[in-house]
């Protein structure tokens, strides 16, 4: 399993610890160029600015010890650890469906939005349609008491008031 | 005598014990499905505790830890899946034992040794937590400053794997940190305009993304696990646990003390702490031979281990107020959300919650006995949990749990952002706790080492002459140095034998 030793993947991956490097290295050139920004205390010593900027050396430094790195593994340990089409395209599907809830939540009401959410994502896993409906209901249902009548949080209940 | 009492008297009332009984169960289920980890069971929590009193909050989580360290050890012996990364070490050995017919014997140490390693831990901060307290009362912005800088290096230098990635996690977790209203100035600091991120990132969302949507997203990756159960008759498994104890007396008081010592490491959890009792279980054993193929003494010795680091982790946090794993970096998120400042004032002014908190580490450890039993008459239907339904059921939970802290539907796009990092980082090989102990750390390197600059308009001598402030100093250059001395001392020696 994954995390089994935790050392299983770490050979396959010279180029995704190549782009991740890179994208430390990004990170720590962008913080720089926001941090110049700031203001600095009286006496010119540094401030809000000194954190971030350790921060963003560290970044670039670290990241580039791991793009060097992965630049001296072995050539054929270079294959991707995972992603099949449909695999993916599960990640997606819950990405998307978590992004519109967020959207629409507030008008359609936490109701209706959650049971739909759970019955997409429980179809797309493969549930059989009547169970993936009365699922959907009752977990629905007891996340609404749970919350909203025993912890009371005011959860958005929408225009038709559901 | 009288705080003692309080306390005995804030623990004993039905709503408390009512939580005992239902974080109990959770933590049992949470911790026997392979997958759902018992940082993310925590995180799952919060929005609960949120609602509650400081005592049934703290004692909650303690119950539900425990339990869920304890329960992933069901899938290992049964199916060869660890239930939380925390039994990963001894996984090979308890399935190879269950393939011998000792299905039993390995889930019956795996409650027993648990339960003693729980209570060594409990016995361990309900004495040395007090003591450190004296000790904290001293410390000024110097020390703090050496503590959470110490807490920083241990977690580099225990993360599984590769360092340098453990180091990347963590200083994007010290970054995560900065964003918002800075200290000195109030400049705020990497929030574009945001009205929302002026006071951070919501460290709660970000805990429910960082752990429970990243798991969402893995296991719909993963697709659905189908494995054959092995079978047990839970009725058995306390059957012969007496001599084992008596036989393995010197294991359970060094992985018990070993266990105890890692959880308070700031940084390093349950799961090193099973692999280095591991480790040290098989060079001191008399069958070192056995060992990966089905050897008791190691699930003994690591079961200990990992149940008793528990306890210790929560002694730096009570009494520093700095993590020892990532379950009491989402703790001390919890004890500020509920007005507790973690830190010796609390053991001055508030003894009796802190006694409330060990004696609810001893009833939880003890109720593992009962409870661990019918877990494991239930393991094979909790097993067979459908995850297709499960999996939908947490994200719903997750966005809930980021909506109700605030009600604002802003931090369930955090929860989403963080979720979707967290599951890149880990599929990448990058660990997640260093990030949450990165956020939690962070302010306080930060705020300590400013304030002290301040103070003495940038004298930077007192963090090296005041006499606790040096000790602390040494010990974390230790830290650094320690590792780097274990290389050179291995090419040195290798040299000397190659001359040979």
């Amino acid at each position: 399993m994954r995390w089994v030793g935790g050392f299983e993947f770490y050979g396959l991956m010279k180029r995704n610890d190549i782009i991740a490097g890179g994208m430390f290295i990004a990170l720590g050139l962008f913080i720089f160029t926001q941090t110049h920004k700031f203001p600095s205390l009286e006496k010119g010593h540094p401030g809000p600015d000194l954190f971030p900027n350790l921060l963003a050396f560290l970044f670039i430094a670290f990241g580039a010890v791991l793009v060097f790195k992965a630049g001296k593994l072995s050539p054929q340990n270079t294959e991707p650890s995972f992603s099949t089409p449909k695999k993916i395209s599960n990640a997606l599907f819950v990405l998307g469906i978590v992004a519109i809830y967020v959207i629409v939540v507030n008008k359609i009401g936490f109701l209706i939005t959650s049971a739909v959410l759970l019955f997409l994502l429980m179809k797309k896993l493969g549930v059989p349609f009547a169970k993936s409906v009365f699922a959907s209901i009752l977990i629905t249902l007891f996340i609404n008491l749970l919350f909203s009548k025993i912890l009371r949080v005011p959860l958005p209940y929408g225009i038709l008031g559901w | 005598m009288d705080s003692i009492l309080q306390g005995f008297s804030l623990l004993f009332n039905i709503k408390v014990i009512l939580v005992i009984l239902i974080s109990a169960i959770y933590g049992l289920f949470v911790g026997a499905i392979p997958g759902l980890t018992a940082t993310m069971a925590t995180a799952l929590l919060i929005p609960f505790t949120f609602f509650m009193d400081p005592v049934p909050a703290l004692v909650s989580i303690v119950t539900m830890e425990a339990m869920a360290i304890f329960a992933g050890d069901i899938p290992a012996a049964l199916v060869r899946i660890p239930g939380t990364p925390s039994s990963a070490a001894y996984t090979q050995d308890s399935f190879e034992l269950t393939k011998q017919g000792k299905a039993e014997m390995v889930l019956g140490v795996d409650v027993v040794f648990s339960v003693i390693g729980g209570l060594i831990g409990a016995f361990i901060l309900m004495t040395a937590a007090p003591l450190l307290a004296e000790i904290a009362f001293k410390f000024t912005t110097f020390e703090y400053f050496w503590l959470a800088t110490m807490g920083l290096s241990v977690t580099v230098m225990v993360s599984r794997g590769s360092q340098i990635k453990g180091a990347l996690s963590l200083i994007l977790g010290l970054f995560l940190s900065t964003i918002g209203v800075d200290i000195t100035l109030g400049y705020p600091r990497f929030t574009f305009g945001s009205v929302e991120l002026l006071n951070g990132i919501n460290f709660i969302p970000a805990m429910i993304g960082l752990f429970g949507v990243s798991e969402v997203f893995r296991s719909v990756m993963e697709g659905e696990l189908a494995y054959p159960i092995a079978r047990v008759q839970a009725r058995k498994i306390f059957k012969g646990m007496w001599k084992l104890c008596k036989r393995f007396k010197v294991n359970i008081l060094r992985s018990g003390l070993l266990g105890t010592f890692i959880g308070i490491l700031p940084g390093a959890g349950a799961d090193i702490a099973a692999w280095i009792a591991y480790a040290l279980s098989k060079r001191g054993s008399k069958e070192p031979e056995k060992y990966g193929s089905g050897s008791i003494e190691a699930i003994a010795d690591a079961g200990t281990a990992n149940n008793s680091c528990l306890a210790g982790a929560w002694i730096p946090a009570l009494v520093f107020g700095i993590p020892g794993d990532s379950i009491t970096a989402i703790l001390i998120g919890v004890l500020f959300m509920k007005g507790l400042r973690p830190g010796p004032m609390i053991f001055e002014r508030q003894p009796e919650i802190l006694y409330a908190v060990y004696l609810s580490f001893i009833l939880a450890n003890l109720l593992m006995i009962p409870f661990g039993y019918l877990a494991i008459k239930s393991s094979s239907q909790m097993l067979r949990a459908p995850r297709n339904i499960l999996m939908p059921g947490i994200l719903i939970f997750c966005i809930v749990g980021s909506f109700a802290i605030n009600n604002t539907i802003f931090d369930v796009g955090v929860m989403l952002v963080m979720g979707i990092l967290g599951y890149f980082l880990e599929g990448n090989g990058f660990p997640v706790a260093p990030v949450v102990l990165g956020i939690v750390l962070g302010p306080i390197v930060e705020k300590n080492f400013m304030m002290s600059m301040i103070k003495t308009d940038w004298d930077m001598t007192q963090f090296f002459t005041r006499p606790i402030s040096a000790i602390l100093c040494v010990m974390t250059l230790l830290i650094w140095f320690f590792p780097l001395g274990g290389v050179l001392w291995r090419k040195i020696k290798s040299r000397a034998r190659s001359r040979r």
